[in-house]
């Protein structure tokens, strides 16, 4: 019987000034080619400010697809109470958690008004997913000083790195217990083996950052990780199932 | 190769432990002997060394038969579009053989300074690593589009290029012609990296290209 795959980083915006559209339809399409059964979707850019209709846009895309398409909401950190508002509002829609991009938002990480968006996350018992890799207010380091002021939050680290910083992205995961690691776009099969043997296989999930980036490719990269079964049933599915289902 | 289904490839020298790059050359010369055509060997030289980097240009391109330039501005640490790059492109274009340039590393080989030397040698092929861009945002895109539009003897290769929308874009853009499967073996893992190319949308006759037959013409293998 074929492995469950849950796709814990799926993109789905409109966005003429660069000419990437990705709709939910080409989510669950890619998502079929790839065998993935559920997949956690986001927008590209932030609300409340540049998209302010991004929960409509996602809430309308995962209806299109019962049971197939859960969202997390990306959210400005500098809309203050505003942005506060947005993400109570995500929950209420059922979203199952927050994204965030500190390379768009240009927001620390670690700043008071980041801090406050990733607590109120963690109330409702859901994780933050952060962009994480190469560019500065990015990088594992930066992102764990938010883990180490938030350890009742789950910490994500999207694409865990990168292209230069995978080590530290592990190192940092070693560190604080509620980081995990996400494997997205960066382009080593063998350092998901490793940060499964460093961290446990608990704290490493399977994402692809489709549907510009193939999510096919990706489940052929943890493949090729070379995990026993049971480690690779939870990087495919257990932990992303565990994280989503103990959302309130 | 074998466990990819990869039948030739380019060798490129890596930075060796001693910074000898005279025998680094010599150490993948002796690998293209020993390995019956499979492979093809390209020369690494350091610009920064001036007349000595000149010397073991020509020693590793005339003497031991090495097929083109191999260029690592973040290993040697210069800037790609340093004027002084030229001095080691010039006698690899007198040759009439390629030039690839390690791209994409921050401050020193971004997509546009890689262009920027393209476009002083109009009659040199320049292949660039990485899709000329290392960005996990897909923020270098845009600059590798715009130096693949104003540097028509640009290349580039799929190595580690994670967005497929931007590999299958360049090709409806630019042409096939213009794109190159790799690996960076053993940084990047081949049974992954050729199914950047094999799984895209391409169509047969483009994939054949990027494959092989751009690599055999560039390369004149």
């Amino acid at each position: 019987m074929a492995a469950v795959i849950v796709d814990a980083h799926l993109h789905v915006d409109d966005l003429p000034a660069l000419g990437w559209k990705l709709d939910a339809e080409t989510c669950v399409r890619r998502m079929d080619e790839a065998g993935i059964a559920r997949g956690v979707v986001m927008t590209i850019v932030d609300a409340p400010e540049v998209n302010p209709n991004a929960l409509e846009l996602l809430a309308e895309a995962c209806a299109s697809f019962p049971g197939r398409l859960e969202a997390f909401a990306r959210i400005h950190p500098w809309y203050g109470d505003e942005a506060v508002a947005v993400l109570e509002r995500a929950f209420e829609l059922g979203f199952k958690g927050l994204k965030l991009h500190p390379v768009s938002t240009i927001a620390h990480p670690a700043d008071d008004a980041t801090l406050r968006l990733i607590r109120v996350a963690a109330s409702h018992g859901a994780p933050t997913l952060f962009h994480c890799g190469d560019e500065p207010l990015a990088t594992p380091y930066a992102i764990a000083q938010a883990a180490a002021a938030c350890p009742e939050a789950s910490i994500i680290l999207g694409h865990m790195g990168g292209y230069f910083h995978v080590d530290e992205a592990i190192e940092v995961a070693e560190r604080y217990e509620n980081v995990l690691l996400e494997t997205s776009a960066m382009p080593y099969p063998a350092k998901i083996r490793e940060a499964v043997e460093r961290v446990g296989p608990m704290r490493v999930l399977y994402a692809s950052d489709g549907p510009a980036c193939s999510p096919r490719i990706e489940v052929e990269k943890v493949r090729l990780a070379g995990l026993r079964p049971d480690e690779e049933a939870l990087v495919f599915a257990g932990n992303a199932m565990r994280i989503l289902d103990g959302v309130h | 190769m074998d466990a990819a289904g990869i039948e030739r490839a380019i060798a490129c020298p890596v930075k060796p432990y001693d910074y000898d790059l005279r025998a680094a050359n010599e150490i993948v010369a002796e690998a293209v002997a020993a390995t019956g055509g499979r492979l093809t060997g390209v020369a690494r030289v350091d610009p920064l060394r001036g007349d000595a980097a000149r010397r073991d240009l020509a020693y590793a391109l005339d003497e031991l038969g090495l097929r083109g330039l191999f260029l690592h501005p973040w290993e040697e640490t210069y800037r790609i579009a340093d004027r002084v790059v030229d001095r080691v492109v010039e006698p690899a274009g007198e040759r009439g053989l390629p030039v690839i340039v390690a791209a994409g590393y921050p401050l020193l080989s971004e997509a546009l300074q890689v262009s920027a030397l393209a476009r002083r040698f109009p009659e040199v092929t320049f292949i660039a690593t990485n899709g000329l861009q290392l960005n996990i945002s897909g923020l270098g895109q845009i600059d590798a589009e715009l130096a693949l539009a104003e540097a028509d003897n640009l290349l580039l290769q799929t190595a580690g290029v994670y967005r497929e929308d931007f590999l299958e874009g360049v090709v409806r853009r630019f042409g096939a012609e213009r794109m190159l499967f790799a690996s960076s073996y053993p940084l990047l893992d081949p049974r992954l990296e050729i199914k950047r190319v094999e799984w895209a949308s391409f169509a047969d006759a483009d994939r054949v290209l990027l494959l092989g037959a751009n690599a055999e013409r560039v390369f004149r293998t």
